[in-house]
């Protein structure tokens, strides 16, 4: 009878300090200061964010969305600190992303894009398995709109795109490769150096003027990127550099690493550095692209077959 | 007796089939009305409905078979078998219109919580006046497994729920996680080790290898289970010394997993080619199986640098089938074939039934087990490479599919069960079972 008595004190105690230690503990030492970037939804009445949220949890959106970005997660915007969640209860951390993070969506989008995806998603994201919530009111909708765009939209930063941490100088193989560079990205001279470069390699999908309407482009489902978008402009000369080196996986951007050496890449940074504008030019016509121009091949002799034109 | 018995049984295997359904719809993911609020239900049916329920009826077999005496109250486990019931209704109305509190494993509401705790509190009374009032001295391990689930998940759930606290964000989240992973560690994972301590040796009629080992294995999930909450938000900005806690005591799990399937692969030791033979043991072994590779998987994934690449993507949802679809579920299938008969005193209508139920089981979980992991793996490669969503998306679109073939599979398997069950149960009475054969005698387990 001892040891029954024995245990089940044993148990009792030992459940009673992995409580204290893993769930009073935290909530005593961990006590985060608000941030400014945080959404405070008692005190702020951000249109109706705060029922938006309700709409969010409801629905369940946090089964497939999860709202903190980590280090690795490059294009989500800037790290969230601890005191961001302090009025986030229940917590939409979310455990397994079957969709994008959303911890900086606020602002990523129109509102209008918003509610057709939220509609529709296919009819703005092709390919998307993201449930329809056509069903909701007009009211949530409108809410949950309001919602999304709050989602982060505090946590301002100027730059927001950082290379891996192999081409940085917090690494020893970042550090060699700066050490290596030998040119002066900021020198009109070096993007003059590397527009060659660029009509060579780039422009076939880039296009000439880099607003990404090379011939090319028309027959790619995913579009080459528009360097007119001044988006580009929070682009370090590290993350162009990668992006030239490694290409876009997913894309038919390839990794001009296997082409191109490394001085070569810096000055095509140079150039590509120069192109984004206050104002993204558009390209929505099919005259706007690039027409390839008939190149002039040297005429063979004795040449027996005629190249077929398609006229007769 | 025998009325508990049946309706328990019966009303499990009703509950079960209901719950089930939720699944070809989880794992439809091809693009459907209010996926997320069939995904609440999925995971409130299958972890509450049907595992939790089939574990308290299994418990109510095996606690009075153990102690060799009397269940203490058969009215308050009737009892809590409509109080369970009810609350599945009310799940069921409520999850699928969004009336959640939006906390993963937490979703019910404040009302139906109540009844959670009220109905988990007067069965472990209940377990425990049996387990005061037994017959043997001894108590055997199975049994210790019992009462300290009993006593975790009633604790454990009450703090989880937070219904009637507000914590800050992050705070929520830490606390939301212990209840989170202690769901399946002081409750699916103690209670499923239980019946596979209940099970092997008398399915195998060979004495457990150790009871020595039974009880490291027991001291050690007592010790190391609880505080792993957190690695679950491992790369999210709460307090590094708890991930540390977590992640340690994650790893030191290895150490009751490691003991306790010795036990079990001992016990098996020679008797591997009974599962030919003998269904509930394959189940049972396969659970085994199972467990071994979840709990290899478990603290490996848990570690900083693979949780850095494997982390949100659909391995962990995978990791999460082969628990409790491939470990716990199995076992408690394999509980229920071997108990119903002894309970009923009717062999199973089918044993063709059972067979077919334990190739589409296992198969399908296979299945779901790859095209999850795979589609995991192109999740991860995905994020860390910095490829945008709608791109990786399109790549695992064939995954998607696979996991619905799996997931028909299943639920097919299951509805052939309670098919089986339902055959079993209320079949016009053979000759045979007028005078009813006599019970099979328990084989005596030597502790």
């Amino acid at each position: 009878m001892y040891g029954y008595r024995v245990g089940a004190i044993a148990i009792l105690t030992t459940f009673m300090i992995i409580i204290f230690s893993t769930v009073l503990m935290p909530m005593v030492l961990f006590n985060p200061e608000p941030t400014k970037t945080r959404n405070d939804y008692t005190v702020e009445k951000i249109a109706n964010a705060h029922r938006g949220r309700q709409v969010y949890v409801r629905e369940g959106c946090f089964y497939c969305h999860t709202q903190f970005n980590r280090l690795q997660d490059r294009g989500y915007g800037p790290l969230v600190r601890a005191g961001d969640y302090v009025f986030e209860t229940p917590h939409q951390l979310g455990t397994a992303r079957t969709g994008p993070d959303l911890t900086n969506e606020g602002g990523r989008m129109s509102s209008e894009w918003q509610k057709a995806h939220l509609i529709n998603p296919r009819a703005v994201k092709p390919g998307s398995i993201m449930p329809s919530f056509s069903y909701l009111s007009d009211r949530d909708m409108n809410d949950l709109v309001a919602y999304i765009q709050t989602l982060g939209n505090k946590r301002k930063s100027t730059h927001f795109v950082e290379a891996p941490d192999e081409y940085r100088n917090t690494t020893g193989a970042g550090q060699a490769l700066l050490n290596r560079k030998t040119v002066d990205t900021n020198a009109t001279a070096s993007a003059n150096a590397g527009r060659g470069i660029y009509t060579q390699n780039c422009a076939v999908c880039h296009g000439l003027e880099g607003w990404g309407n090379g011939p090319n482009a028309i027959t790619l489902e995913k579009k080459p990127a528009n360097f007119s978008r001044p988006f580009y402009k929070q682009y370090p000369d590290e993350f162009w550099f990668y992006r030239i080196s490694e290409g876009v996986a997913g894309t038919r951007m390839p990794r001009f690493g296997e082409v191109l050496t490394e001085e070569q890449r810096w000055y095509l940074v140079a150039y590509l550095k120069t192109l984004p504008q206050s104002k993204e030019i558009t390209i929505d016509n099919l005259n706007q692209l690039n027409k390839v121009e008939q190149i002039k091949l040297p005429v063979l002799t004795n040449q027996q077959y005629e190249p077929h034109t398609g006229d007769e | 007796m025998s009325a508990l018995w049946w309706s328990i049984w019966g009303m499990g295997a009703g509950l079960f089939a209901a719950a089930e359904f939720a699944m070809p719809d989880l794992v439809h993911n091809v693009p459907q009305l209010s996926m997320p609020h069939l995904r609440m239900w999925h995971v409130n049916g299958v972890a509450i409905g049907w595992l939790s329920m089939g574990y308290v009826g299994a418990m109510f077999h095996m606690v009075p078979t153990l102690c060799k005496t009397k269940l203490w109250s058969e009215r308050l486990g009737n009892f809590t078998m409509w109080a369970w019931n009810l609350v599945m209704v009310g799940a069921f109305c409520t999850l699928l219109n969004g009336n959640t509190e939006g906390r993963e494993y937490a979703e019910l509401g404040a009302v139906l919580d109540v009844f959670v705790v009220i109905a988990l509190v007067s069965i472990a009374f209940n377990i425990y006046m049996t387990i005061i009032n037994r017959k043997v001295k001894k108590l055997y391990v199975s049994l210790w497994y019992f009462l300290g689930s009993l006593f975790w998940f009633p604790l454990v759930y009450i703090i989880g729920q937070r219904t009637f606290v507000a914590l800050p964000g992050l705070n929520d989240a830490i606390v939301g996680w212990f209840y989170g992973h202690n769901i399946l560690g002081m409750w699916f994972t103690t209670v499923g080790v239980g019946m596979m301590y209940f099970l092997l040796p008398r399915l195998t009629q060979a004495p457990l290898y150790s009871h020595g080992l039974s009880m490291l294995g027991f001291w050690g999930i007592a010790l190391f289970y609880a505080p792993t909450g957190t690695h679950h938000i491992l790369q999210s900005p709460v307090p590094e010394w708890l991930k540390a806690i977590a992640i340690i005591s994650s790893i030191f799990l290895l150490v009751p997993v490691l003991t306790v399937l010795t036990n079990f692969f001992m016990t098996m030791k020679g008797k591997w080619g009974m599962v030919v033979t003998d269904l509930p043991l394959r189940f049972a072994a396969t659970s085994c199986m199972f467990y071994l590779i979840t709990c290899v998987q478990g603290p490996f994934q848990a570690t900083r640098w693979v949780n850095w690449y494997l982390h949100f993507t659909q391995w962990v949802v995978g990791h999460a089938h082969l628990a409790l679809l491939g470990t716990f579920s199995f076992i408690l299938t394999s509980a229920f074939y071997y108990s119903i008969p002894r309970l009923t005193g009717r062999e199973w209508y089918s044993q063709g039934l059972i067979r077919g139920h334990y190739w589409l089981k296992f198969l399908g979980f296979l299945l779901m087990m790859v095209s999850l992991t795979t589609a995991g793996l192109i999740q991860s490669a995905g994020w860390a490479f910095g490829v945008p969503v709608d791109q990786w998306s399109l790549q695992i679109r064939p995954y998607w599919f696979l996991r619905e073939l799996s997931g028909i599979m299943i639920l097919l398997g299951q509805l052939i069960f309670a098919y089986n069950a339902y055959k079993t149960l209320y079949s016009p009475q053979v000759a045979a079972a007028t005078t009813p054969p006599p019970m099979p005698k328990p084989i005596e387990v030597k502790v």
